[in-house]
């Protein structure tokens, strides 16, 4: 009985919690990518390997530092150095 | 270089009171103590950066002067043992914890624990979280013995001192102002895409996480929060678990 009563109440929330997250106020899935080559110096998200991390790029368009884009966006971004990549270079 | 050799070059370079090793040249043909001295000034000063840039909110907390010397002396005492500087500071706190000169400011150690924590968020791997629609999907008769498999950017920090709120107006997320409800908050972090996120638990909120990423079942995890906390609102605990990315899995 007592179980019984424990697995309704758990019922009960989880239905009430998926029904929280699925407002879409709420539910703001990023749709995000990391553009690699069109940072301004010091405005890149992040990279491994030259620094560490966050707007810490020293180069203008640094082809190793990423910015986040708008999914779909990145590679008919157009620097002075060419095109935004998906991957780092 | 011998062993022997590397390890008096790197003592000397750690402490200034120690003479410079002997056998050393300069190219130039310049006294070797004044090239050893810039040698030794650099390396202080690159991790001073890598420990300021890891603890942005506690350096601002104590202001930059004072932050440096405290590094400064964490690196003499704790010099980095692996070439990764990311993981670099990983132990600052229990270190400032101890350190005399920081300890009027009590919630100093687990403001840098919060960002230890959002620097391990951030480097953690990839991994997309848990679809909500997976456990609508289930039978109610299997949700009490529920596992959850936690994100690997999952932390739960626990405070006496309201953490969240003071490392939000130092970190410029909020407005700087006195505090006038001074009550214990405890943390998540978590980064389930790219964001690394910050969180406020609400009452049973931390133990409910706590036990559910230490593998509990999803019962046992709600009776543990409800002894923690009777306020505890399972509904929106796990809305909020779910929205932050807090689980990848369940079994």
């Amino acid at each position: 009985m007592k179980n019984s009563i424990a697995t309704l109440a758990l019922a009960g929330s989880l239905a009430s919690a998926l029904a929280t997250i699925a407002a879409p106020a709420a539910f703001a899935a990023e749709n995000n990518e990391k553009c690699y080559g069109v940072a301004m110096k010091g405005q890149n998200d992040c990279a491994a390997g030259k620094h560490d991390c966050a707007g810490k790029s020293t180069m203008d368009f640094d082809k190793g530092s990423f910015k986040l884009v708008p999914a779909g966006t990145c590679t008919s971004m157009k620097t002075p150095d060419g095109h935004g990549m998906l991957m780092p270079a | 270089m011998s062993l022997c050799t590397q390890t008096r070059f790197a003592a000397a370079l750690a402490d200034p009171a120690v003479a410079v090793p002997p056998g050393l040249t300069a190219w130039n043909g310049l006294q070797p103590q004044r090239r050893f001295a810039v040698y030794r000034n650099n390396v202080v000063v690159g991790l001073t950066g890598a420990i300021a840039s890891r603890f942005p909110a506690a350096q601002t907390i104590v202001g930059e002067a004072f932050f440096s010397a405290m590094a400064a002396e964490f690196i003499r005492v704790h010099p980095p043992r692996s070439p990764l500087l990311l993981s670099y500071g990983d132990d600052f706190a229990d270190f400032v914890e101890r350190f005399e000169p920081a300890n009027d400011i009590a919630y100093l150690p687990d403001v840098i624990r919060l960002e230890a924590a959002r620097g391990k968020a951030y480097h953690a791997a990839d991994v997309a979280p848990l679809d909500a629609a997976k456990l609508a999907a289930l039978p109610p008769e299997r949700l009490a013995d529920l596992v959850f498999v936690p994100h690997p950017s999952l932390s739960i920090l626990r405070s006496p001192h309201p953490l969240v709120t003071i490392w939000a107006m130092n970190a410029g997320e909020a407005e700087l102002r006195s505090i006038e409800d001074w009550t214990a908050e405890d943390a998540m972090v978590a980064r389930p895409h790219m964001t690394v996120e910050v969180r406020r638990m609400p009452p049973g909120g931390a133990v409910f996480l706590q036990a559910l990423a230490s593998g509990e079942r999803l019962a046992t995890a709600v009776e543990h929060a409800i002894e923690n906390a009777s306020a505890f609102d399972l509904s929106a605990n796990l809305a909020g678990a779910l929205q932050t990315g807090a689980f990848i899995a369940f079994h």
